[in-house]
């Protein structure tokens, strides 16, 4: 008796809306798929109609988790479309806080498998550690999440002495527990039993579905932005990218477990080599007309903008894509033959940021407006087709 | 004056008025303990160190709007959570507390029933899946499923663990195998592998991590109450701490020797042993995560049951031996 | 192998195919194709060169024709193939059974754009709302907006 089970657009697996909707088979799934545009901002087009500068703030506000990597990835091509280069010191803190967001973005992610594989203790224990970069994050720029530390040609805040002797007293509270983690995420038997072997994703077809980040690097290739198209100072930094062979989430937690390590060298090296200096370059107004494709390695994968101007002080053009949409077509071949049980972690185990997905096309008129559309009818119609279809299947196959 | 006392026995202690309170003590308890193992603080505010939270919550839950949805079976969904209290409230009176000695034993302590608690704890189950079939939910049917194939798995080795105890004591009697344990101390360290295996049944049985897969939250909403609210939720919630409470009972009786001393001592122990059981148990909840319902199948089968038939038959044994 | 190296190779093995390649800044390329040599040049970059990560595809509305650009990615250099389309005709070939990651990027230039592309997998919509009026393909430049007045529910204006 096969019947379909929609996961989503409201579920409490999802911390986002997004429709999955599964055929199961008992307990199998056999069909899977994936509907997309709930949480649709119509970011493109609103970037078309605001200056350089506001488009940082508007990037960074593209997702909550990872806003610093839109923000810099953004930065980098405009500043790359305006010639100037922002001074080291400037590029070192925007590194800093670039890392410290990705360990923030990884411990979120721990707490998040922890919770949806029903191990709320390791989910409390990892969270609280969060805490501490989060108290780190808000000395450096003033508030938890959108850290609005960018400026076209450099960062707004600087750091001083103080701040770098608490992060560094605080790095090494977090690598300990961090270990302590590690152990236990690996070894706990009724943890690993739910992890291990779910959500198979062979290296060809990592390969062939274009994922990316840790996803891809957890079945065995080694792709990492920072290595292969190194931008801001990570040709400086030393650090190795993380992958591991068993391609289930199993390995992906193992890979983001090790990038969290190698992310803590990266910001102790950061900080004791910080040079002095300015921390930004004034920029200019207009940009020349040009293109630019600018990459940035984000937490959940590679982050890709391209930017092109036509002289005037707007955008031509602003396409956005966030990992996680890379990630999706990889969820579906991941999906199928797998448990019920497992949906949630398989979703989780790409780190979905949905948000950051969701904003590949323009939405019309101001969010206000058009939003009514889209969240009410669309889910309305949405719920009405489901009732349809529930009633259709009951009638035909229920034993009673 | 005897039905004085047989309304007081059923309406005060260890009647309806006892179990209501003792059992949201022991949510809180179990609350607590587990908040405090993951470094939180747990309720605080309610009562002295949360001690209300649990009653604020029923009392809440009473007062919030009751849905029944439209395509559900009104009479079923409507008596379960009632149906499913009285039944492990009936449960609770069986426990050896009021009248424990043998000379003046209580009116609901017989031979056998022994056998009448476990079948009266396995009948929640079935509750479960009738309140989860009947929602017409597909949140609810999965999770009404899972509460069945979990059945298959973990009540064969409760009733053999539980029933071991008995077979050495000789008789199928509660207040008799507790009392033969409180004389022959020692041997009661004989069951000790029978009382960690029962303990993880009974885990099961209470749908607790790591098995909490009927009622999932985020896999399938809410599994089997995931179309329940208002009173009915209250009743329910209000059921599984009776289980609880009933089931830590009933291993304290046959493992730990009971509830000596008449009525004041007899409470005392009743509230220190039951905590006992209930302290091993949230420290199970707190330190595992949740498994597949398959793996409980495979646990049960491969592990579970086989070590109750090994420990059964090393009693067996050694009650040959002794006698 | 660094740009000069690949700028070489695709010289020597796709002459005739590319119309254009530029090299603006390190570890990026620029390669103009035209729409019909597309599948053949794609499937090129994938056997010989092993490219085979498509970071995304982007849409341009460049007024008289639709501008598209497939962005490629190895551990080397960003790699970018741009062919244009034809306004009144927007017509693409998929290349889905090259790069079978490529389908959402599709779906979405087919919803934004209103570009058709054939021999693609799945072709349902992707991010627009069900009840979306049709022929209206938000990326286009003459589609614009306005801000509609606000109207507060329960009547107060």
């Amino acid at each position: 008796m096969s019947f379909q089970i929609p996961i989503g657009p409201q579920h409490p697996a999802l911390k986002e809306p997004v429709g999955v909707r599964v055929t199961v088979d008992g307990e199998i799934i056999r069909e899977a798929d994936l509907r997309l545009g709930y949480n649709h901002r119509g970011v493109e087009k609103l970037a078309e109609q605001k200056t350089w500068t506001q488009n940082i703030y508007l990037m960074e506000r593209i997702c909550g988790i990872c806003s610093h990597s839109h923000a810099t990835c953004y930065v980098q091509g405009v500043e790359k479309l305006m010639e100037i280069e922002p001074p080291k010191r400037g590029l070192y803190i925007r590194i800093l806080v670039s890392e410290l967001e990705r360990v923030h973005s990884h411990l979120l992610w721990l707490g998040v498998a922890g919770h949806e594989a029903g191990f709320d203790s390791f989910f409390m224990y990892v969270w609280r550690d969060r805490e501490i970069v989060m108290d780190i994050l808000e000395t450096i720029s003033g508030n938890r999440v959108h850290y609005a530390i960018n400026a076209i040609g450099g960062v707004r805040r600087d750091l001083d002495e103080l701040q770098i002797k608490h992060i560094l007293d605080s790095l090494e509270v977090l690598r300990q527990r961090s270990a302590y983690y590690e152990k236990l995420g690996t070894t706990e038997p009724s943890f690993v039993a739910r992890l291990a072997g779910v959500g198979y994703l062979s290296r060809e077809d990592a390969i062939e579905l274009c994922a990316v980040g840790p996803t891809l690097r957890a079945s065995g290739v080694p792709m990492d932005v920072r290595k292969d198209d190194p931008y801001a100072v990570y040709d400086e930094v030393p650090f190795e990218v993380c992958t591991a062979d068993s391609c289930d989430v199993l390995g992906r937690t193992v890979v983001r477990i090790k990038e969290l390590l190698q992310s803590y060298n990266i910001i102790e090296f950061l900080l004791k080599n910080l040079p002095a200096g300015p921390i930004s370059v004034r920029a200019p107004r207009r940009a020349k007309p040009n293109e630019v494709v600018s990459r940035y390695e984000a937490p959940r994968g590679e982050n890709i903008h391209y930017i092109k101007s036509n002289g005037s002080d707007k955008p031509e053009r602003l396409k956005v894509r966030a990992p996680t949409l890379a990630n999706y077509a990889a969820t579906i071949k991941m999906l199928k033959n797998g448990f019920i049980a497992d949906v949630p972690l398989i979703f989780a185990a790409i780190d979905p940021c949905i948000c950051c997905a969701e904003r590949s096309v323009a939405i019309v008129d101001a969010r206000t407006a058009q939003e009514r559309i889209v969240t009410m009818s669309s889910l309305r119609e949405l719920s009405l087709k489901t009732a349809k279809h529930q009633a259709r299947k009951r009638e035909a196959e229920w034993p009673l | 004056m005897a039905t004085l006392k047989t309304l007081a026995y059923l309406i005060l202690y260890p009647g309806l008025l006892f179990i209501f309170f003792y059992s949201t003590f022991a949510e809180w308890y179990d609350r607590k303990l587990y908040a405090r193992l993951q470094n939180r603080m747990g309720p605080t505010h309610t009562g002295r160190a949360g001690v209300l939270q649990p009653i604020a919550d029923f009392i809440k839950l009473m007062s919030k709007e009751d849905i029944v949805p439209e395509r559900a079976d009104r009479g079923m969904f409507r008596a379960l959570p009632a149906f499913g209290l009285a039944i492990v409230s009936a449960g609770m009176l069986l426990l050896p507390v009021w009248n424990y000695s043998l000379s003046n034993p209580s009116a609901t302590s017989f031979s056998g029933d022994i056998v009448v608690l476990l079948y009266i704890l396995s009948l929640p189950t079935f509750i479960f899946f009738l309140a989860g079939w009947s929602s017409t939910n597909l949140f609810s049917t999965v999770g009404a499923t899972r509460v069945l194939t979990m059945l298959f798995g973990y009540e064969v080795p409760l009733f053999l663990t539980v029933l071991t105890p008995a077979v050495l004591a000789n008789s199928w009697r509660l207040a008799e195998i507790a009392a033969f344990y409180r004389h022959h101390p020692w041997l009661a360290l004989l069951n000790i592998p029978a009382f960690l295996i029962a303990l993880i049944c009974v885990q099961a049985k209470l749908e607790r991590t790591p098995f909490d897969i009927p009622h999932a939250e985020t896999e399938i909403v809410g599994g089997t109450f995931t179309e329940y609210s208002g009173k009915k939720l209250a009743l329910f919630r209000l059921m599984m701490d009776v289980e609880l409470v009933v089931a830590a009972g009933l291993l304290a009786t046959v493992f730990l020797g009971g509830f000596p001393g008449g009525l004041l001592p007899g409470l005392i122990n009743f509230i220190i042993k039951t905590l006992l059981v209930i302290f091993l148990l949230c420290l199970l909840r707190a330190t595992t995560s949740r498994i597949r319902v398959d793996q409980v199948i495979s646990l049960s089968w491969r592990y579970l049951a086989p070590l109750a038939v090994i420990q059964l038959l090393v009693i067996i044994l050694i009650k040959g031996l002794i006698s | 192998m660094n740009d000069q190296v690949l700028i070489d190779k695709i010289n020597e093995g796709l002459k005739d195919k590319v119309v254009a390649i530029t090299n603006p800044a390190p570890r990026r390329l620029f390669l103009q194709v035209t729409a019909d040599n597309l599948l053949p040049v794609v499937g090129w970059l994938k056997h010989e060169l092993g490219i085979t990560h498509l970071s995304t595809i982007s849409g341009l509305d460049l007024g008289q024709s639709f501008e598209l650009l497939y962005h490629f990615a190895n551990n080397c250099c960003a790699l970018t193939l741009r062919t244009e389309i034809p306004r009144e005709q927007p017509v693409l070939t998929s290349i889905c059974e090259i790069i079978p990651g490529a389908i959402l990027y599709e779906r979405e230039l087919q919803d934004m754009f209103g570009i058709t592309v054939q021999n693609i997998p799945d072709g349902r919509p992707l991010l627009l709302p069900d009840d979306w009026p049709a022929g209206n393909y938000p990326l286009r430049k003459d589609w614009k907006y306005e801000r509609p007045p606000e109207v507060i529910p329960g009547g107060k204006s």
